[in-house]
């Protein structure tokens, strides 16, 4: 276990920067996610971590030991860490047992006790009966389980996650994913888990970092990300809430583009200028009074209806109960929590 | 991979490519280069008959290919026909067998006089010698890249666009001939301008049907192994002729290109699109008893050829039970120069087996390793593949016909003298085939997740460790492949062999060609059965390899 600090990480490849100055702390037995979408440079910054890649600049260290940095570059086999990857990359001509005792006879491990903790790792994932099968012959999750005996049973530093999740159905996610949690109550190991999953981060994380084009947007406790959100991008990423540019005046905000006008509810801060207004689809109502804009679709959710108006080229969503309503019709949208964000 | 070890690997793998093949063909080329202007053009215009016979020939077997492969490769791999697996593996048997046995078959059977065919047919109606007889030679045993071009183009056809000619109102055999006929033509075509290429650069075949038929019929290859015959003074002649066969290769893989250009098809990537086969209905009866007949006469005939030739007391004697006999297979299988052929050319085509695997696997991993230059390395290593044998050892001969001696301040630090020794045989094996480990190792390497690596990073293991742990053992079944068919193609090797043997020495592929040319058609004939129950053994071995390595994953 220990902690894990990296200080001004850059990397690019050839022209083109992936990561961009990123710094992160996450404390000794902390599960930390990096959330964002796909060329965020999520993956890259966990390879760094792992050792796989090297920072072009920056410093990292791992229970205070400088890992990467001028002059200074650990291989991965020498900085103690587990890792599960994306493909799970279980070694198809060893069997679940050889891929998981691995680690272990590199370790040059008495055999009696190499044979206890592969035992044991595996009993942990549940994976103990199909100890002598081969890869070929298990499926996804079952991949993934042996992945993970693997990362774990060496008693790992930290752990590193590459989007574990992402190559399993649903219903197998949802499970693997309670399992995880429970996992890493036992445990008790630093995690670091790469997703683009909010929902996984949300539900699994101490806390998440989201990362857009290479840089750390915001930091923060699930709850306080949700609720929170320091930029108009995590608003949108993690709470899937509506984003618009425009300006605020007299109360109200105007959108850039076509003026349209939606009254600020009174406790928002708003000062007056040019702003992007965040808000949620389920804060936002229809009714008698707001702002009437033309429905373009409507689709059942069950419990309520997903409402879209078409705004300065994006589609404005509304969560809402279920009314009868068409398409083309006009309805009255009305604000009732929303954040602005000051742009300049 | 860090930086300095990258380039420390390429040079140690450059070094001896460019040392003993890039080099000694530029060599040769610069040489033959230079030659016209030295020996004078009126001396060139005499060659243009030999150039002209390349042509002609190779261009008949290329159309004889093409004319045969592709009905047989629709048959084969679209229809319903029976015991498509067994004629599949009968009609693939020419490529693996040396053509130059090929040819000896044809000439068991249609020599003028003595020829079985023609003992039935009335002597002298036919004759295998000539232009006319090597281009039927060449072009049959060229078939199999016909074959295994449509058979890879017609797996990637995707069903559905036969299956729309269908729902238009096609019948089966017009949506065939309408949809995906045209969509293979151009693999079938570039399967042919391959049989093109290895025709041209064929000797042997062209010097047992040729040199003896009258008038004699002369191609680039032979007349560069006569010239080299003369010794120096042929030399110079010898080099521009390799020159001109050299320059045939870039041409004919231009108008590959073009081919696939102007046909401007692409075909679906994805694989396991198996189409339902076409039924033969009531020709399939028809059908089968065609496939087969020219299964028996093309593949099967002149190997019993061979084998009855090598059974008879003398060839030309009459056919009968009296007249067989075993004596030739105990003289030849049991006599001491056999013997020390054989030793040599095994352990020839292994230590060349065991090269080409070794640096088609380095080539594969610094082809990785360097994104842009690994295409450069792999042009290095696939391209003495193209370069036709003739010209490979007539430019080894060349370069290492003096030794070289590399001086260190002021002393002889190390003696290169390769001139008259097997050394010479096992660096052109080597060179020659070195394209089947690397294009098995970058297929293999291609399909192998950086990530399995990684993982056993991460586990704890060093850079070495974790390549002799993961990607090397999931590699071996490729170089297991690449090994057998470099062993094959290098102990059955006869062009190269014949040229490059040293004096006192004795290798399989050379003594199959004097006992052929010079001795004993009979003994001849025995060592090609010989020859043709090793590579059936071979190939039998690689089934076996391909079908556990599928088992596997």
């Amino acid at each position: 276990m220990a902690a894990i600090s990296l200080e001004g990480l850059f990397k690019s490849y050839g022209a083109t920067p992936v990561v961009r100055g990123l710094s992160l702390e996450v404390r000794d037995g902390e599960l930390v996610s990096l959330l964002g979408p796909s060329g965020c440079g999520k993956t890259t910054t966990l390879r760094m971590l792992a050792g796989l890649e090297h920072p072009d600049t920056g410093v990292i260290r791992i229970g205070g030991e400088t890992v990467a940095g001028p002059g200074v570059r650990v291989p991965p086999e020498r900085r103690g860490l587990g890792m599960v990857f994306q493909g799970y990359a279980v070694w198809p001509h060893r069997s679940v047992e050889e891929n998981v005792a691995y680690p272990l006879s590199l370790r040059r491990m008495p055999k009696s006790e190499v044979a206890t903790k592969v035992r044991e790792a595996l009993r942990q994932v549940r994976m103990e009966a199909l100890a002598t099968r081969r890869p070929h012959e298990l499926s996804g999750g079952q991949l993934q389980r042996v992945a993970l005996a693997r990362a774990l049973v060496a008693s790992p530093r930290v752990l590193l996650l590459d989007e574990p999740l992402s190559n399993l159905d649903a219903a197998l996610r949802e499970e693997l994913r309670a399992e995880l949690a429970a996992l890493r109550a036992r445990l008790g190991t630093t995690l670091v888990f790469v997703t683009h999953d909010q929902g996984e981060a949300l539900a699994l994380s101490d806390r998440i970092a989201v990362m857009n084009q290479g840089v750390l947007e915001q930091v923060d406790a699930p709850e306080t990300l949700y609720r929170e959100p320091a930029t108009p991008f995590v608003a949108g990423f993690v709470g899937g809430a509506n984003v618009l540019t425009g300006e605020v005046r007299e109360g109200a905000f105007h959108t850039a583009q076509s003026g349209t006008v939606f009254q600020l509810p009174a406790d928002t801060l708003a000062r007056p200028g040019p702003a992007t207004l965040v808000v949620r689809p389920e804060d936002l109502t229809l009714g008698e009074q707001g702002t009437s804009l033309p429905l373009s679709a409507r689709l059942f959710l069950g419990h309520a209806a997903e409402y879209r108006f078409p705004v300065d080229g994006t589609l404005l969503r509304v969560v809402a109960p279920p009314l009868e309503v068409r398409p083309g019709q006009t309805l009255k949208v009305q604000l009732r929590k929303a954040r602005l964000f000051s742009v300049g | 991979m860090n930086t300095s070890a990258r380039w420390l690997g390429l040079f140690a793998w450059l070094l001896p490519l460019v040392l003993f093949a890039v080099g000694p063909v530029v060599l040769l080329l610069a040489r033959g280069a230079g030659a016209p202007g030295a020996l004078g053009w009126e001396w060139l215009a005499s060659e243009a008959g030999a150039l002209g016979n390349t042509l002609a020939i190779s261009g008949g077997a290329a159309v004889l290919a093409l004319a045969l492969g592709m009905p047989l490769s629709l048959l084969l791999f679209r229809t319903d026909l029976p015991l498509r697996g067994a004629f599949t593996v009968l009609f693939t048997l020419p490529s693996a067998i040396p053509a130059f046995i090929w040819g000896m078959g044809w000439l068991s059977l249609a020599s003028p006089r003595a020829g079985y065919l023609n003992r039935l047919l009335g002597e002298g109606t036919l004759d295998i010698h000539g232009p006319v007889g090597i281009a039927f030679v060449e072009g049959l045993s060229g078939l199999p890249l016909v074959l295994l071009a449509g058979a890879a183009a017609l797996r990637r056809v995707d069903p559905a666009l036969e299956e729309a000619a269908r729902v238009c109102g096609a019948s089966p055999a017009r949506a065939l001939l309408t949809t995906t006929v045209p969509l293979v033509l151009p693999s079938l075509l570039s399967g042919a301008v391959m049989v093109f290429l290895m025709a041209a650069s064929s000797f042997g075949v062209p010097y047992l049907l040729g040199v003896s038929a009258s008038p004699p019929t002369r191609v680039l290859t032979t007349r560069i192994y006569e010239l080299v015959l003369l010794g120096d003074e042929g030399l110079g002649r010898a080099s521009a002729l390799a020159l001109a066969l050299l320059l045939l290769t870039p041409l004919s893989l231009l108008a590959t290109w073009a081919l696939g250009r102007s046909g401007r098809v692409r075909l679906s990537t994805g694989k396991g699109l198996a189409s339902r086969p076409l039924t033969l209905g009531r020709a399939r009866a028809w059908v089968t008893g065609g496939v087969a007949g020219t299964c028996v006469l093309l593949v099967l005939l002149p190997l019993a050829a061979i084998l009855l030739t090598s059974l008879q007391r003398s060839f030309g004697a009459s056919l009968t039970w009296e007249e067989l006999t075993l004596s030739h297979w105990s003289g030849v299988l049991l006599e001491p120069r056999t013997l020390r052929a054989t030793g040599l050319s095994l352990l020839l085509a292994a230590g060349a087996g065991t090269l080409v695997c070794g640096l088609g696997l380095a080539a594969a991993l610094l082809q990785r390793a360097f994104h842009r230059l690994g295409a450069g390395v792999e042009a290095i290593a696939v391209w003495p593949y193209a370069v036709p044998g003739t010209v490979l050892a007539l430019a080894l001969l060349l370069a290492f016909s003096r030794d070289w001696r590399f001086i260190l301040l002021d002393k002889v630090a190390f003696v290169l003298a390769l001139a008259h020794t097997p050394w010479l045989l096992l660096i052109a094996y080597a060179a020659k085939y070195l394209a089947l480990g690397t294009r098995n190792s970058s297929e293999a390497l291609a399909q192998l997740d950086p990530s399995l690596t990684e993982a056993a990073r991460i586990s704890g293991a060093g850079p070495l460790r974790a390549f002799v742990d993961v990607p090397l053992p999931l590699l071996r079944p490729a170089l297991t492949v690449a090994f057998i068919l470099a062993f094959l193609s290098c102990a059955t090797e006869i062009t190269m062999s014949v040229l490059l043997v040293p004096a006192g020495s004795e290798v399989l592929g050379k003594l199959l060609f004097d006992l052929q040319s010079y001795a004993d058609p009979a003994a001849a004939a025995v060592l090609a059965c010989a020859f043709v129950a090793l590579v059936v053994l071979g190939q039998a071995v690689l089934a076996l390899v391909a079908r556990r390595a599928a088992e596997v994953r």
